[in-house]
């Protein structure tokens, strides 16, 4: 009613002749945003970047949500006989390699032996080591296109030894997988480790009665890499095949038929032992990232890190940027945080948010490990092929503190990882539903702290809020400077202007979207080429396809006449509405690429000017202007951030000419993966930083 | 004259309405575990300790109504098949061969709760599962499971509210099912759970207040569970005590809980209930100790002990004399008794005036009177 009334008054005033309507609030907030839109970019651009610098601070301690999981509540009841049997199991590999050589198929008909004699339920996968192969119609359609078998020899295939653990009064509709990885050819004495500390669980699950989940021992034949045989065997757990496969006829192993289930799985448990320990302790290491920034639940991460550390003794860590460690600013940054935390604390007891700046050193390098590898969408283990299927899953990789030889330690090294891994499956077992309670979406600072989604949203949306507000600021100037003439404002907005420049904006982001695509043509070329080779014949036909965009639409070129060029303002208007538009849609898939690449984009995309303009004016700050717009350019391609970020993380030098080569195989490994993270690269960040370079090169 | 008549009928409504005067005849219990899951192990232990402890002591097992939300004995991840502890040296297998469990899993909800109370249930429901008490019974009623600020949770899914067990225990009052009733719960803030009982009759007592955490015992370390909640292991280990022949008072249980050992405060209301809690026996509600009446021959005490139900009436006006002259009833009493006359001269007059047998010449009667009334009211206006 009385909206009513006040839209009859609005009404009457603009009847009577005078246009001006006092505007709602938040229409004002908005007006009064994009008039200030320079000030308030830099604001929101330095607070977003300054949250990202407090996230370690803002790291909670990790906690277990479920009830149900219980982890640490029942006694382990592993036994002596059970770790020996394990000590047997390893002797017996070793002993058998040492006098035969190369006989694959044996250790696993050893190992499988082991299992049956426990009481389990044995069964060989034989598996094709295919390469991963560019795909573009398969790059989302799942794990399911493993399926797909060429002709391959006889020679090359791995077999895969599982064992089943019925739950004695279980309703065999859940299961467990403990996986683990072993070269039988080339594995190292070290990695044997892994089968006897699996094997020792394995005695102890035989002849317990509380199981409610089946319990399954995947002893993965790591000869191709640990995650092939793994997604392997998934697929062929989630999607029976009905047809027989070749390598099922060639030869003594026959496997055909009889591949055993159990239920869905509830998570799953990779167990790897490498290498000796740095440090006085064992070191268990824990990798979670699954491809494309996925995690499994925290709980389960949880639950293994509960009892590592308060039950078995382990030294816990997770990856971090080592060379992050070193660097001073970022030391520099924690001191200034550590300082202003007591401060704060002498102003208001209660305000502890201060850490000590070597607590910030270590968790801003974790913090910055879990961001890139989640951006990077690269699984970092053989866990990453489960969540595939939605299981939750984690890699487990301990290292002992003694050398693999050394027969007395051994046996207590079984049975605390044994013990490790007892725990962690009583623990689930007590589950009742699908991990649910607890975060998915999370970042790590240190093996017991997390960020959160809802905290570390802020900083993405602090550094995206100003491209909106900047576009439009910019779309108004744009228009009042096409239409000078008409000395109407309104009118100007409603203008078709921005066609052109939308124009220019779809034909660029369709060339990055052919680029994208090109690799799989190249891939196609006959012959053996070397990955410098294929990324030259890329840059070629990429570059060659860009300037025949510009032939061809003269409007997009940045080397037209004036006449045909399009505003320089609108034409950055859309451009950062199309580079705010793509980033917003990738902090959904993955939203650590999109939080690194809108580190990238936006400082680019709202620096950015005419170089000529600023040439032109020949003032001190103009000339900043330029130099810096031409800096945040240059480093906006993509090939100079990878240089960067491999000089960062390897602190290798320089890479010289094989950098293309190098580049080439990085985007490999990311579409083998099927990363979002290369769609982004192709179809998002090289259009705008192509866009930006025609801003940069803009003849007004 | 009036007022002479008036307290005749007040004294028959009296001794009708209230069951106060009925001697105590039988006892029965409700034991209710409410929660599901396997980490609630240790409600169901909870329950069936009680359910243990409440046939040791004399009720027999046609008197019990067990409800159990869940099957702990036979859920998979229980170490020992079949078998229940609540305690870690399981010495005690509280799932043995005589557990008679009423309501069982799903059965376990709000609304078979609420008709078990009250006795509404479906023509189908078999006697044994029904709480077939009388205005001579003493109940136990014992719930456990997670609960809050005025509630109790069932299953996972529903919620017992205060006023839903307030409402259930004033109709079983209306409906004379009981004489006394005990409730006691063991939840977090148990205590809220009471706030809106007004049946008179009704004692209650809970683990914890509001605002505080009802917390588990201890921890079986081969189960991987907790195994029985601290207030129920301080309660049986009062009762572990007895037997059926001890005369310990109810007060001497209510002293017995420690607020430090149970870490939450246990709370009894006892504004409803009328004896003194010094002299009552924890059996007239833990066991089912009657009260004997030793006669010289059986048919002999048969007669007694109808002259005495038969009895009831004078006895009855003579306490009532008592009271008047103590001056000591307290205002509900009071009030009840303000209010049921009127109703019941009302019957009384409905139940005459069916039993006249000329209906029509009653009707022209009273026609008659009605116009003379009318005539004089007229003529004085």
């Amino acid at each position: 009613m009385s909206a009513e009334k006040r839209d009859k008054e609005e009404e009457v005033k603009t009847d009577d002749g005078s246009p001006k309507i006092k505007p709602r609030p938040i229409v004002q907030l908005g007006i009064f945003l994009i008039s200030h839109s320079p000030v308030f970019s830099v604001v929101f651009s330095a607070a977003g970047v300054l949250a990202l610098l407090l996230l370690p601070l803002l790291a909670k301690n990790t906690y277990i949500s479920e009830n149900a999981l219980m982890p640490g509540s029942a006694r382990s009841m592993l036994s002596h006989r059970d770790v020996s049997d394990g000590s047997k199991l390893v002797k017996d590999i070793k002993n058998f390699r040492s006098n035969h050589e190369g006989q694959g198929v044996e250790v696993q008909r050893l190992i499988g032996k082991y299992m049956s004699e426990m009481g389990a339920e044995v069964y060989y996968q034989k598996f094709h080591p295919e390469g991963n192969q560019f795909h573009p119609l398969h790059f989302f359609s799942g794990p399911d296109s493993y399926t797909l078998l060429g002709n391959v020899s006889c020679a090359s295939y791995g077999v895969n030894v599982a064992g089943i653990i019925r739950a004695p009064r279980g309703d065999g509709k859940e299961s467990i997988v403990l996986v683990t990885p072993y070269d039988s050819i080339n594995g190292g004495e070290y990695e044997a480790l892994s089968l006897g500390i699996a094997s020792s669980l394995f005695s102890l699950l035989a002849r317990v009665t509380w199981l409610s989940k089946d319990i399954i021992w995947l002893v993965a034949d790591s000869r191709y890499g640990d995650y092939r045989p793994v997604a392997a065997w998934l697929s062929e757990y989630h999607t029976p095949s009905f047809m027989v496969s070749d390598s099922l006829k060639c030869d003594e192993l026959n496997t055909a038929g009889s591949f055993k289930r159990a239920g869905t799985v509830a998570a799953a448990l990779v167990l790897k032992v490498d290498g000796r320990s740095e440090r006085f302790e064992d070191t268990l290491s824990i990798y979670a990232e699954a491809s494309n920034g996925q995690m499994p639940n925290l709980d389960l991460f949880n639950v293994v890190n509960y009892l590592a550390v308060h039950r078995q003794g382990f030294y816990v860590r997770v990856e971090k940027v080592v060379s992050l460690l070193s660097s001073s600013w970022l030391k520099t940054v924690g001191e200034i945080f550590e300082a202003v935390g007591k401060v704060a604390h002498t102003l208001n007891p209660d305000w502890n948010f201060g850490i000590p700046a070597a607590d910030y050193l270590e968790g801003s390098a974790t913090l910055a490990s879990s961001l890139y590898s989640q951006a990077l969408g690269i699984p970092t283990g053989p866990h990453g092929a489960f969540r595939d299927y939605q299981v939750d899953a984690i890699t487990l990789k301990v290292s002992p503190r003694f050398p693999a030889d050394s027969k007395a330690r051994q046996h207590d090294f079984f049975q605390r990882g044994a013990q490790l891994l007892e725990g962690t499956i009583r623990s689930v077992n007590n589950l009742l539903e699908k991990f649910h309670q607890s975060f998915f979406l999370y970042l790590l600072t240190s093996p017991s702290k997390f960020v959160s989604v809802g905290v570390y949203m802020i900083a993405f949306a602090l550094l995206v809020a100003p491209l909106p507000m900047v576009a439009a600021s910019l779309y108004i100037d744009g228009c009042n400077a096409l239409t000078k003439a008409t000395h109407n404002p309104a009118k100007n907005l409603k203008s078709w202007k921005w066609l052109d420049a939308a124009k220019q904006v779809f034909a660029l982001h369709l060339l990055g979207f052919i680029v994208t695509l090109l690799p799989y043509f190249i891939c196609q070329v006959p012959g053996q080429h070397s990955p410098t080779n294929r990324s030259i014949m890329w840059a070629a036909t990429s570059s060659s396809l860009l300037l025949l965009t510009f032939v061809t639409i003269p409007s997009c070129s940045p080397f037209s006449s004036r006449l045909h060029g399009t505003n320089w303002a609108v034409l950055k208007s859309v451009t950062i509405s199309a580079a705010f538009i793509g980033l917003c849609l990738m902090s959904i898939i993955n939203f650590a690429t999109a939080m690194i690449g809108a580190l990238l984009l936006v400082p680019m995309c709202l620096m950015v000017r005419p170089i000529k303009l600023d040439l032109r004016s020949k003032r001190v700050k103009s000339l900043v202007g330029a130099f810096c717009s031409t800096v945040l350019v240059t480093i906006g391609f993509p090939v100079i951030v990878f240089a960067i970020s491999k000089g960062l993380i390897r602190e290798g030098g320089l890479v010289g000419l094989s950098l293309g080569g190098e580049f080439w195989t990085w985007l490999e490994s990311l579409w083998a993966w099927k990363s979002a993270t290369y769609l982004y690269i192709g179809m998002v960040h090289l259009p705008c930083w192509l866009l930006c370079l025609c801003i940069l090169f803009h003849p007004s | 004259m009036k007022i002479l008549i008036l307290v005749m009928l007040l004294c028959y409504s009296f001794a009708s309405s209230s069951g106060d005067t009925t001697i105590h005849t039988n006892n029965w219990a409700v034991l209710v575990c409410t929660s599901r899951f396997w980490f609630n192990y240790r409600h169901m232990a909870n329950t069936l300790s009680l359910y243990r402890t409440v046939k040791r002591l004399g009720i027999p097992d046609e008197r019990i109504i067990l409800m159990l939300a869940d099957d702990m004995a036979c859920n998979a991840r229980n170490e020992y098949p079949a078998q229940v502890f609540n305690n870690e040296n399981h010495k005690l297998n509280l799932y043995g061969d005589n557990v008679e469990v009423d309501y069982r899993g799903y059965e376990v909800t709000v609304e078979n709760f609420l008709r078990v109370l009250t006795g509404r249930h479906e023509n189908a429901v078999p006697r044994s599962k029904r709480l077939l008490s009388d205005e001579g019974s003493h109940i136990l009623l014992y719930m456990t499971g997670h609960g809050g600020d005025e509630f109790l949770k069932f299953q996972d899914a529903e919620e017992l509210q205060s006023h839903d067990l307030a409402d259930a225990v004033k109709q079983m009052k209306e409906k004379r099912r009981f004489k006394e009733l005990m409730i006691m719960v063991d939840t977090c803030q148990a205590a809220t759970l009471f706030n809106q009982l007004q049946s008179p009759g009704v004692l209650a007592i809970g683990s914890s207040l509001k605002g505080e955490n009802s917390y588990s015992h201890h921890l079986d370390s081969d189960i991987g569970v907790s195994v029985v909640d601290r207030f129920t292991y301080y309660t049986l280990a009062f009762f572990e005590r007895l037997n059926i022949y001890d005369n310990a008072s109810l007060s001497s249980l209510f002293r017995s809980y420690d607020p430090r050992q149970l870490m939450s405060t246990a709370y009894y209301r006892t504004d409803l209930y009328q004896p003194n809690l010094m002299e009552v026996p924890v059996t007239n509600f833990f066991g089912s100790v009657m009260e004997t009446i030793h006669t010289d021959s059986a048919y002999k005490a048969f007669s007694s002990n109808t002259s005495k139900i038969n009895s009831d009436m004078p006895l009855n006006q003579l306490s009532d004399q008592d009271l008047q002259n103590a001056d000591i009833p307290n205002d509900e009493l009071n009030t009840e008794k303000q209010k049921c006359p009127y109703t019941q001269m009302r019957a009384d007059l409905h139940e005459k005036l069916e039993k006249l047998e000329n209906v029509d010449t009653v009707v022209n009667l009273s026609i008659a009177v009605m116009v003379l009334v009318v005539i004089v009211s007229s003529s004085v206006i």
